[in-house]
């Protein structure tokens, strides 16, 4: 697989690429959409759901359930809002987290098929790692929250009211009336 | 298009904005007075008081036109349709994001509605540093009075002063640092909370609903969806502008206006990236440098009550000594916004720690943070993509301590038990005491802050001598004698505070320079 990385986000990935270059071939397949979207991969997919599972864990709290809301689609969806250097960028980035444990933990296991222990203690890892890591981590946790909080019952069950003008019937003011002539003399 | 909306509200202005649907395969061709490229904050006054003038106006917008009965009130869907690269628009490094509207308004139907004038600490700088002793306070002064009429520009009234930005002034006053309500350009804020998504009522007062809708009524032309590419030079004056109108189905449709006038109002990134592309207008060298963009940070804190910083006006109130900016001022301004940006803003841990976090969010108290950051950024064309080069500089890194440390100062003399600060993993101050060591605890370095910028300025500089500016002192380009830019891109430095009157009163003062030449 080649890596291009232009951008400085990833300045300091020379430390990981050549053990990419070993452990990276495996998840290089191609998942593009019909009509030019973009679909997440197999593996892309696993990585979302198995880092959301220990980063925003809903079960027995006051949250709406993780499982109803389609964050990985969510997610998705994003991508495919994304110019194709940055999505390249964070897709290399991705792959480096989740395959990066087998370096990084000593797993030979990628993240994805971690305990959650393990994953928790592989986030916090990376969390306190080099200026790549950090960033990387931060794209997977926006990712998520990106995914799961723009589902408008998801904001609610945490007192957020979402959209009110509608519900409220609130009245448009319109354009605004034209200013009136003499204020507006040259200076 | 006309705006749907009118059917219900016939004796208001009305804006007619002609979409690249509406556009023949072949193109377009048009002669004009002026082309006005861009059509937010400095596009829509020069169209308007151009427009005014007389002179027939075409005005070129990049973004789509959506009507404000179109906004949703959520943040994922404005961040998609209303800007710039869907709200992915990144510094090099990754670490910043660069929020811009793009979408006939421009950032102004997406920002927080903050009116300030620029400050005259500030202004007196550009005199003595860039030579531009013609825009000081008092010489603006009629320009900002004028805008603010026009916009309704007030500091709220107390019933738009929501808990949140009540604790922010109360603890500002308890330290002694300067505070009160924000002025916004608001008419009867109906305090949905929604700012930065768009005003689905036109409370706010953008360029969408005041002076767009006021150039149309007077004849301006307003195309969207179309972005203007190649500039026609010749004896050192642009000629005519070419662009595409993208359609829906990506069909490109080229539009071409002949102008004897040309305003480029793309903002702080586009502006340059179109002299760069057409390689004109930079004999200074100064095309794309000094970009500086106010980089922001969130602080919160957490109290016993509820606070839901969310509930009411977008900014509420402000602290912070903002007539001082260069001796290491800052300001913070009181908001929130919903989950999607809370959980942006601020890192809240990971499992059960994060889970707490935003359950606890109605309790948090909030502002940012702005600071009189240093020109140390660039923009430029990397082959034909765009690149922001702006990474934190070290002298800046300590104005974002002193915010930092005056946010938790003021929100534990507010009452907080708890800080949060925007650290990329998990940082709080849970005891007053502990306020220095944490905040001197903290480093400059990349992928270390949730950072964001809605202030890009400074990339087309002005200044009255063109061995070290791009613009003149009123506004037209040293290189080329009939373009003129009137956006953020001119600032020599940056203001500290939010710019959009700024930018509105300086579009003002330059349109009355050219009518005066013309």
């Amino acid at each position: 697989m080649e890596l291009k990385l232009h951008r400085r986000t990833f300045t300091k990935l020379g430390i990981l690429t050549g053990a990419s270059a070993i452990i990276l071939p495996s998840c290089s397949e191609v998942a593009t959409a019909p009509e030019g979207g973009v679909r997440l991969t197999e593996d892309e997919r696993e990585l979302m759901e198995r880092f959301a599972e220990v980063y925003l864990p809903t079960e027995g709290t006051s949250l709406k359930p993780r499982s109803e809301v389609p964050v990985v689609d969510h997610i998705e969806r994003a991508f495919g809002l994304m110019d194709e250097p940055i999505l390249e960028q964070v897709r290399i980035g991705l792959k480096l987290f989740d395959y990066g444990s087998v370096l990084i933990g000593f797993h030979l296991s990628r993240f994805a098929a971690l305990s959650a222990e393990q994953r928790l203690d592989y986030i916090r890892r990376w969390e306190n790692g080099i200026a790549m890591q950090r960033g990387i981590v931060g794209v997977l946790k926006k990712l998520i929250c990106l995914g799961y909080w723009q589902d408008i019952e998801a904001g609610r069950a945490i007192g957020y009211r979402g959209p009110v003008s509608v519900a409220g019937g609130v009245v448009s003011l319109g354009n605004a009336p034209m200013p009136e002539r003499a204020t507006q003399e040259p200076i | 298009m006309t705006d749907e909306r009118t059917a219900e509200l016939p004796s208001l202005p009305v804006l007619r904005v002609t979409q690249p649907n509406e556009i023949p395969d072949s193109g377009l061709r048009l002669q004009a007075d002026v082309v006005i490229v861009g059509s937010g904050a400095a596009g829509a006054v020069t169209a308007y008081e151009l427009s005014r003038s007389g002179a027939k106006v075409v005005v070129l917008e990049a973004g789509p036109h959506i009507p404000s009965n179109r906004f949703q009130e959520h943040a994922p869907t404005a961040l998609e349709t209303l800007y710039e690269d869907h709200g992915n628009q990144l510094n090099t490094t990754g670490d910043l994001a660069i929020l811009q509207g793009k979408c006939i308004g421009g950032s102004t139907v997406v920002n927080a509605a903050v009116c300030f004038r620029a400050p005259d600490q500030v202004l007196r700088h550009w005199a003595s540093e860039h030579g531009l002793d013609n825009l000081s306070s008092e010489a603006l002064a009629p320009y900002f009075e004028r805008v603010e009429k026009n916009l309704f520009i007030h500091p709220n009234e107390p019933h738009e002063v929501n808990y949140n930005g009540r604790l922010l002034i109360e603890g500002a006053e308890k330290i002694g640092v300067p505070a009160g309500p924000t002025p916004r350009n608001v008419k009867s804020c109906a305090l949905s909370g929604h700012c930065i998504s768009g005003c689905r009522t036109d409370r706010k007062q953008s360029m969408l609903v005041t002076y767009l809708p006021w150039a149309s009524q007077l004849g301006a032309t307003i195309l969207s969806g179309t972005r203007a590419e190649t500039f026609e030079v010749r004896n050192r004056r642009i000629t005519a502008v070419q662009a595409s109108a993208i359609d829906e189905d990506g069909t490109k449709k080229p539009v071409r206006v002949e102008a004897g006038l040309v305003i480029i109002a793309a903002g702080a990134v586009q502006t340059p990236l179109l002299f760069q592309r057409n390689e004109i207008g930079n004999s200074s060298g100064q095309i794309g440098l000094n970009f500086a963009c106010h980089p922001s940070l969130a602080v919160f804190g957490e109290h016993e009550n509820d606070v839901y910083a969310w509930v009411g006006a977008t900014i509420t109130a402000h602290a912070g000594d903002i007539e001082n900016p260069l001796k290491g001022g800052y300001l913070l301004e009181a908001g929130m916004v919903g989950p999607v940006v809370t959980s942006a803003w601020i890192d809240g841990g990971i499992g059960r720690d994060f889970v707490d976090f935003m359950q606890r969010s109605k309790k948090f108290q909030a502002a940012v943070t702005l600071i009189h950051d240093h020109n140390v950024g660039r923009v430029y064309l990397d082959g034909d993509r765009k690149q922001i080069e702006y990474d934190i500089d070290d002298r800046d890194f300590e104005s974002v301590r002193e915010a930092l440390r005056g946010a938790a100062r003021m929100y534990f003399a507010a009452g907080a038990r708890r800080v949060y600060l925007p650290v990329t993993r998990r940082t709080t101050i849970d005891r007053e005491s502990d306020i220095d060591s944490v905040i001197n605890g903290l480093r400059n370095g990349k992928h270390m802050y949730r950072l964001t910028s809605y202030h890009p300025q400074g990339t087309m500089r002005m200044g009255a001598d063109p061995a070290k500016s791009v613009v003149g002192p009123d506004g037209r380009c040293h290189d080329l004698d009939n373009v003129y830019v009137p956006d953020a891109s001119l600032f020599p430095s940056s203001l500290l505070v939010n710019p959009q009157l700024t930018v509105y009163g300086m579009a003002s003062y330059i349109s009355d320079r050219i009518l005066a030449r013309a």
